[in-house]
Formats: C-alpha cells, sequence, structure tokens
C-alpha cells in the first residue's frame, strides 16, 4: 500500500507548507466536481483526500510517523459530489446554456431536439416529496384524516382508508413541489409508520388478541371486557371455557374488499390467582371427574 | 427529493453561517427556498465544493467566479448530450410498443 507521503509526493519530512501545497495541487486536478464525467478518478481523490487529513493534522501525522494508526483512520464517509445533482431538476437554475447557445440560432434537426429538451424542462413537473407519517394501531384499523406538518410550514390532510398496513404510501396528487411552467406540481408521497399495538397481532383482514381469564370466568362464565382497536366493548364468555378456545367480535377488525370487515378474534387464557391456595388445591383433590379427565388423550389417538 | 435544513447541513459541514450567506448574496448559490431554512441535495453538494474550492483548492472569490461558470456550462452541454443521447437512443429504446 503507497504510505501518504507517496500518494502527496512529498519527502517524508516535507513542511507543513509543502504538504498542504502538494495536496492543493493535486485536488485542483482530481476533485471530482472538476472532472464531471471521470468517474474512475474519483478514487484517486479520494486517496489524496486521506493522505491530507493525515499528514495535515500534526497530531495524527505524529501517530501515524509512530506506526500508531494507519491510512484507515482518518477515513470519512462517502462525500456526495456537485456533479452528482447537476444533471437533476433541482439544478435546473444552476446549468448554463452560455457553452452553446449559439447553435440555437440554426434550424436543423439537432437543434429543434435542443429545442424541445428545453421546453420539456421549462414544463417539468414538480417534484414528488417524501413524507413520513406516524400513524397509531386503531387508526390504521378505522381510518381517519390525520394532519401532517410539512418540516418547512404548512399542513396536509391526510385522509387515512381504513386497514393501511405499515410502509403503505399514499400518494397525493399536487401535494409536492410545484413544477415549472405548465407543468403542474408534484405528488405528496407519505409513507406511512405504524405503531405496533402489543395486545394485536394482525392476520389479513382479522386481528388476534389473548385474553387473560379467570378460572372462575372459565368454568361459570361471564361478561368481560375485551380491547379493540377502537374501545373496550363488552363480550360474554360461555361457561366451560378452555384457554385456547377461540371467541370472535365479529366486524372489528379490518375492511374487505366489497364493505365488510373482518374480526377480531379472541384466545381465552386462564389464569390462575398468584400463589397457592389451599381451598382450590383441597376441591381439586377431591374432585374426581376432573382428575379423571385426559387433556391428551386425543393427541396421543 | 430530500430537503435538508440549513442550520444542521451547515453544521455537518463546518460552513459559517455569514459565509454561507455571503455565496448567496454572490450568486454561487441560490437555494429555491431560503426563507425556509432548507436546501435541496444539488444545493448542499454545491455548497460542499464552493467549500473546498475556498479551503482545500486555494482557489480565491474571482477564480470562483470564474470557475462556476464554467462547471455550469459543463453541466449544461452534458445535459445537451445526455438529451441527444436518449434521442439517438428512442427508438430503440423500447418505450414504443404496442
Amino acid at each position: 500500500m503507497e504510505s501518504p507521503y507517496d500518494i502527496l509526493g512529498v519527502a517524508t519530512s516535507a513542511s507543513a507548507d509543502d504538504i498542504k501545497k502538494a495536496y492543493r495541487r493535486l485536488a485542483r486536478k482530481l476533485h471530482p466536481d472538476l472532472n464531471a464525467g471521470d468517474k474512475a478518478g474519483e478514487e484517486r481523490f479520494k486517496a489524496v483526500s486521506v493522505a491530507y487529513r493525515l499528514l495535515s493534522d500534526p497530531d495524527t501525522r505524529a501517530r501515524y510517523d509512530a506506526g500508531e494508526i494507519d491510512e484507515m483512520g482518518v477515513e470519512r464517509p462517502q462525500q456526495r459530489y456537485y456533479r452528482d445533482h447537476a444533471g437533476s431538476a433541482q439544478a435546473d437554475g444552476y446549468a448554463s446554456d452560455a457553452g452553446y447557445a449559439d447553435f440555437m440560432d440554426g434550424d436543423d434537426a439537432f437543434v429543434e431536439m435542443l429545442r424541445r429538451a428545453a421546453q420539456a424542462r421549462a414544463n417539468r413537473r414538480g417534484q414528488d416529496l417524501h413524507y413520513g407519517l406516524p400513524v397509531t394501531f386503531a387508526e390504521a384499523i378505522a381510518g381517519g384524516t390525520k394532519r401532517l406538518t410539512l418540516p418547512r410550514g404548512g399542513v396536509i390532510d391526510v385522509t387515512l382508508p381504513a386497514g393501511v398496513v405499515d410502509g403503505q404510501i399514499l400518494r397525493l396528487k399536487g401535494k409536492g413541489a410545484p413544477g415549472a411552467g405548465n407543468g403542474g406540481p408534484g405528488d405528496a408521497l407519505v409513507e406511512l409508520e405504524i405503531a405496533a399495538d402489543p395486545r394485536f397481532t394482525r392476520d389479513g383482514e382479522d386481528i388476534t388478541l389473548e385474553l387473560p381469564i379467570s378460572l372462575a370466568e372459565a368454568v361459570l362464565g361471564g361478561k368481560v371486557r375485551v380491547p379493540t382497536p377502537t374501545g373496550a366493548v363488552e363480550m360474554t364468555v360461555p361457561p366451560g371455557s378452555s384457554s385456547g378456545t377461540m371467541l370472535r367480535l365479529r366486524g372489528q377488525g379490518l375492511p374487505r374488499k366489497g364493505g365488510s370487515r373482518g374480526d377480531e378474534r379472541i384466545r381465552l387464557k386462564i389464569v390462575l390467582p398468584k400463589g397457592r391456595d389451599e381451598e382450590l388445591e383441597r376441591f381439586v383433590s377431591g374432585w374426581q371427574a376432573g382428575k379423571d379427565f385426559d387433556p391428551r388423550a386425543e393427541a396421543h389417538s | 427529493m430530500n430537503r435538508i435544513e440549513l442550520e444542521r447541513f451547515l453544521g455537518e459541514v463546518s460552513i459559517e453561517r455569514e459565509t454561507f450567506e455571503y455565496w448567496i448574496e454572490r450568486r454561487w448559490i441560490a437555494p429555491v427556498q431560503a426563507e425556509d431554512m432548507e436546501l435541496s441535495d444539488a444545493d448542499a453538494a454545491r455548497a460542499v465544493f464552493i467549500r473546498d474550492l475556498r479551503n482545500d483548492l486555494g482557489v480565491n472569490d474571482e477564480g470562483i467566479d470564474v470557475v462556476l461558470q464554467l462547471v455550469d456550462q459543463v453541466h449544461g452541454l452534458r445535459r445537451v448530450l445526455q438529451a441527444l443521447r436518449v434521442e439517438l437512443a428512442g427508438p430503440r429504446g423500447g418505450t414504443e410498443q404496442e
């Protein structure tokens, strides 16, 4: 590997001033923005920049000379050069026709092509602008209107259809950057970031919830409050329910094509009180039918 | 298109606010939405180029006038070349389909 001194073409004894001069001479030649179409030269410029950063700081230079660090010690993240953006619509205001304006006086096919290109640019549609919009799980299920505050001021009211998914992109026509001439504005592309709700999992148009119930509720049945994405509702647990019994709240899920909605599926989970309970233990020890019942019998057959 | 918040950007690339305003005054850089304190990617990359010209390449203000003028002409010409290239490739480009 070439040493930074070799890369800059200076002696190891070179003064700070010599190093700076050598770097400037190379950088004027190699800077990517002075070599608009030379992609290969970029690596050379990068090597020169790294070498200069290493040697221009007396501290890092001393540490390099002492063998404590190598060239990698001063790597910087990839720089984006102007040349990478100069062809985009963002740079329309900068590009100059002074290098070829005289050709435009003619009326041949080439000039016609130039005119068409210029006209297309003059009537270019505005850029699409990208935004992120945080959405709660409940909003994703139910839909509604969310106000998006734009980074540069102003707001857009975004109509959320019911049942949107995380990462879905809504296109708002004409809410992007203004266009040029007759180009019309671009669109706003709003990416939805749906916050997960730890209580629910989503499965197509249905959502599933695990609902803890007491042993008493499982055996005797009863009314329980069940959370849905849009608030709690009351539901009846039938007597003799097991852990794993699935109940269904119709229409509390996501909208389906055609207008109906999916369901909220509730998986019951029996939870005993914390700690041991003598009365319960006494009862179960004396409960012959319960002891005779083998819940694994079916699984074994 | 990303837009870059001006203050944060200037901090990251070590450009003083007054210096940046001077560049705007000098018409080296012309952010479309300067009053919103935001830059396009192109504005930001151009500012970094100007910084490099001044700090690393030792070009003075008059020199930067000339460099930017020529660079903008190069990119103007590159756009024409690109348009010509697209035009030449056009019939074979597969855009016209049944």
